[in-house]
């Protein structure tokens, strides 16, 4: 059975759903942010996939700019988690936690 | 200068100097007395003018104003003989009084604030008189209030002024209630305020005076005049007015504001329904004589004068409501002429014993003050009606109707005869009391023994006034001094009063008692005063009826108690139904709005604080929540 | 043959994704998502979107999760083994499956469209921004219908280079801390 537009998008959606999980479950700030890249790889896959399908260059362009997009913020974001763990010396999400409820 | 200009001017130029005076002239007292003087003998000049190139012609005009959808207020002139009149005795003794003032208040520090309060009382009064509409007639109406509160707190600094000032405002604003009722009222069922639509409405309709709509709004209206005149149940506010300075009561509560209250129901007596003037009449005879009788017991000479300016307003109630507006207008250009010469003959004799206002450290005066004695003896003699004074004409005309009415309509009416008649012997009393203890005899106190006569400013306006008192009347015949007279004024101004007079004495004559009415009257004015200077006149050293007969003084001090019940009312029944309406104020707004809103904001606010965690995972799930939602707006 | 491929990689890059979501080790962690993103890569390849296969393993497997490394080498090399609590795993596994579905019922909506005949490596004149395989195609795009946003992109690397230096700049030790090393 050839695989069609439909079975890639259920990997893409797969795969956005384990991303979120790993937001969802896991305390370590680092690997939160991995998740986050998962996120955006998955929406990736799902826009090359139908840019194929539809034949479009459109979707693998704006590819192009999210993979951009994702190198900076990955670069600013680590930095900001560096400068976190200068202040409170751990990477665990309940220990940065300055608000008090 | 055509009729409408004229009036604008003599409307609006005290209105000026009020504003100069307020603005700029308030140190400057000499400036704003000048100022206001000199406004005052203007506005004279303008209405002497007015009144003798007046063509007869009612006068009619109208501005709008406001508007409210299909209501609109306006402002207007209305000129007719009345307003002629009253126009002329108003800026007549105004002028007069207030070069007086220029005397009586120079060692006063307040001169400027005091000629700024007396040019807006002209203002205002002025806009009572030219009134065209019940509207504005109420704007000028509360702008008189007004100014006669600001007037009798002049000194300000006792305790006595200010309560007296505020009782006298509230008392009117009670009146005025009834009177603001009235009005919306007549508007409603009538349609217009406007006095010229509701003459041509009611004319020839008389009927439609009679339903229980009209008697209502008749009463309400004459609720305003009850307070403003100071008749029963609201004439407490007039004696205790006697705070303000001598030229004040002269004016305002002797010649020209409590007489507003006459000339409003002169000037809607067409919509008055009967049964209000019969109130009105039988409530101003029993003003008359109880007013007279309360006279004999005041030992203040400012306050006997305002017991007898009561009286006196009785008396024109009581024309009014026998159905003679014209005699009550006629007796209250009289009255003004004669009172105000009183008063400021009782400011003369204050100022000259320093401020002295107790009649039984006065005496011998007559002497020492000629010209004040001599004035206050015609005025006096004018308000006793002696024959050939002026406060003759028309007090006797009213006795006289009084009497007709009583034998044309029924026998109950001569109780009005009789009140208003014991009303005449009263005041022969109390005039006779007053001019004996003060002038006459020796003098009974420091101050009145180093008494001399009053500069030329307080003097030349009595005399003025004093040769008013008494011929003022004369008109009323045509002898030739008074042929003269009535030849210069237009013939419409004074006609309407003359047919009035002769239609009272004729109708007299026709009774059949007419030279018997006469007679009574004079030999009651003359005992009452020869017995006067008898009992009280004879060097008295207090007052003659408290040492021979206390209870009756007592009672006749306290003036019918009707203060004392006030107080009592405010005190006890009043005071704590505002207390109860304070507490369930308190209640609504502090528990209900206080603890229902604020804790309702409080507890929403301390339930979404506990969405800021800091945990990233709950705003992830929360961002999650969002997401859906948004998809689910989208999607369904 | 293709559709052989396509199972293997996209099961390996599932596995992969489960693994770096479950994984104690943040270490560990990192090596599993290299797996995810060479699978990714290999689907893409299955798409014949040769160029960014190619781009996503330079940059992404290659620059950002070396990055991802260092970091975690960094601030954390032991690894401190914290468990997850029982409350979030229940939960998160509820919203995993919740969104599993979700998106299959997603995939679902569109057509099921098989593969279509073959591409053209340059795109044709009148289809010019038609899909092909040749990194040409990606300049021709980017240089005529998507400039600006590809000079925004080029503004934005700066912005993020200057962010960075700015941000790791070290902060001279306050009293209020706890004593900085």
């Amino acid at each position: 059975m050839q695989p069609g537009l439909q079975a890639y998008l259920i990997v893409a959606g797969f795969l956005f759903a384990i991303g979120f999980a790993g937001v969802l479950l896991r305390k370590n700030t680092l690997i939160i942010f991995m998740c986050l890249e998962l996120m955006l790889t998955a929406s990736t896959l799902a826009l090359v996939a139908i840019s194929r399908f539809y034949n479009s260059m459109d979707g693998a362009l704006f590819v192009f700019f999210i993979i951009t997009v994702a190198a900076a913020e990955v670069a600013v974001g680590l930095a900001i988690i560096v400068a976190l763990y200068r202040r409170r010396h751990s990477v665990q999400v309940d220990e940065l936690n300055y608000l008090k409820h | 200068m055509d009729l409408s200009t004229l009036l604008t001017a003599i409307l609006l130029l005290p209105l000026g100097s009020a504003v100069l005076i307020a603005f700029f002239l308030r140190r400057r007292g000499n400036l704003a007395a000048a100022l206001s003087v000199t406004v005052g003998f203007l506005i004279m000049a303008l209405s002497l003018d007015v009144v003798l190139s007046w063509n007869g012609q009612d006068l009619h005009v109208a501005h709008e104003w406001l508007r409210f959808g299909d209501y609109s207020f306006s402002m207007g002139y209305y000129f007719n003989h009345q307003t002629a009149l009253m126009l002329l005795v108003v800026s007549f003794v105004a002028s007069w009084i207030q070069l007086f003032s220029v005397g009586y208040m120079a060692d006063d520090e307040g001169k400027g604030r005091f000629f700024g309060g007396l040019s807006i009382f002209m203002f205002s009064i002025l806009g009572i008189v030219l009134a065209d509409n019940l509207v504005m007639l109420f704007v000028f109406w509360e702008l008189v209030g007004f100014s006669s509160y600001m007037l009798i707190a002049h000194y300000y600094t006792t305790d006595f002024a200010n309560m007296a000032s505020k009782k006298a405002f509230i008392v009117n604003r009670v009146g005025d209630f009834g009177f603001l009722l009235g009005i919306v009222w007549c508007w409603n069922h009538y349609g217009t305020v406007s006095l010229i639509e509701l003459q041509t409405k009611l004319a020839g309709h008389t009927e439609l005076l009679g339903t229980h709509r009209a008697i209502a709004i008749s009463l309400l209206l004459m609720c305003g005049f009850v307070g403003k005149s100071a008749q029963f149940p609201l004439q407490v506010w007039l004696t205790d007015a006697m705070a303000g300075p001598t030229p004040v009561s002269a004016l305002i509560h002797a010649a020209t504001m409590v007489a507003a209250g006459i000339y409003f129901l002169a000037r809607v007596f067409f919509l008055l329904s009967p049964f209000t003037l019969h109130w009105i009449m039988w409530s101003g005879a029993a003003m008359t004589a109880f007013a007279g009788l309360c006279a004999l017991g005041q030992t203040d000479i400012k306050k006997t004068l305002a017991y007898s300016t009561l009286s006196h307003l009785g008396y024109m109630a009581c024309a009014v409501g026998l159905g003679y507006p014209q005699l009550a207008m006629f007796h209250l250009a009289m009255h003004a002429c004669f009172k105000a010469t009183l008063f400021l003959g009782s400011g003369s004799v204050i100022y000259a014993c320093h401020h002295e206002q107790d009649i039984y450290r006065m005496g011998g005066l007559w002497k020492k003050m000629p010209i004040t004695g001599a004035t206050f003896l015609l005025a006096s003699l004018a308000n006793c009606a002696i024959p050939f004074f002026s406060g003759f004409y028309s007090k006797d005309s009213i006795i006289m109707a009084a009497f007709v009415k009583g034998s044309q309509d029924g026998p109950m009416y001569f109780g009005v005869y009789v009140l208003i008649l014991f009303g005449a012997l009263c005041t022969a009393l109390y005039t006779g009391r007053l001019f004996s203890v003060v002038f006459l005899g020796k003098a009974r106190s420091e101050v009145a023994s180093h008494a001399h006569e009053s500069n030329a400013f307080m003097t030349i306006p009595l005399v003025v006034l004093g040769l008013l008192s008494l011929g003022g009347g004369w008109a009323t015949y045509g002898w030739t001094w008074g042929g003269h007279f009535t030849g210069l004024l237009p013939s419409s101004c004074v006609v309407v009063f003359l047919e009035t007079f002769k239609q009272v004495h004729e109708a007299a004559e026709k009774t059949g008692s007419g030279t018997m009415l006469e007679l009574i009257n004079l030999g009651l004015v003359l005992a009452g005063l020869a017995t006067a200077y008898l009992f009280y006149g004879r060097n008295p050293n207090g007052d003659a009826l408290a040492a021979k007969s206390p209870a009756t003084f007592h009672v006749l001090e306290r003036h019918g108690w009707f203060d004392d019940v006030y107080d009592w009312y405010v005190a006890q029944v009043q005071q704590p139904f505002c207390d109860l309406v304070g507490a369930l104020d308190l209640l609504l707004f502090k528990f209900a709005f206080g603890w229902g809103t604020g804790g309702l904001t409080g507890l929403t606010g301390s339930v979404l604080r506990r969405l800021q965690t800091g945990s990233i995972h709950v705003y992830v799930y929360w961002f999650l929540a969002g997401v859906i939602l948004f998809w689910a707006l989208s999607v369904g | 043959m293709p559709a052989f491929f396509f199972y293997f990689f996209s099961a390996l890059t599932i596995l992969a994704a489960l693994l770096v979501v479950l994984n104690r080790d943040a270490v560990n962690s990192a090596m599993c998502m290299i797996v995810a993103l060479a699978g990714v890569a290999a689907l893409f390849v299955l798409l014949q979107a040769y160029f960014l296969a190619v781009l996503q393993i330079v940059v992404y497997a290659g620059a950002v999760m070396v990055l991802f490394l260092f970091i975690i080498m960094l601030l954390d090399p032991k690894g401190r083994r914290v468990p997850v609590s029982e409350m979030n795993l229940v939960f998160g596994l509820i919203a995993l499956l919740a969104l599993a579905l979700g998106a299959f019922w997603l995939a679902r909506q569109y057509p099921a469209v098989a593969e279509l005949p073959a591409i053209p490596q340059l795109p044709t004149d009148d289809a010019p921004l038609g899909y092909a395989t040749a990194a040409k195609t990606f300049g021709y795009g980017l240089f005529t219908r998507y400039l600006l946003p590809f000079e925004v992109a080029g503004l934005l690397l700066l912005i993020a280079m200057v962010g960075v230096i700015v941000l790791s700049k070290r902060t001279p030790p306050d009293s209020n801390d706890d004593p900085a090393k």
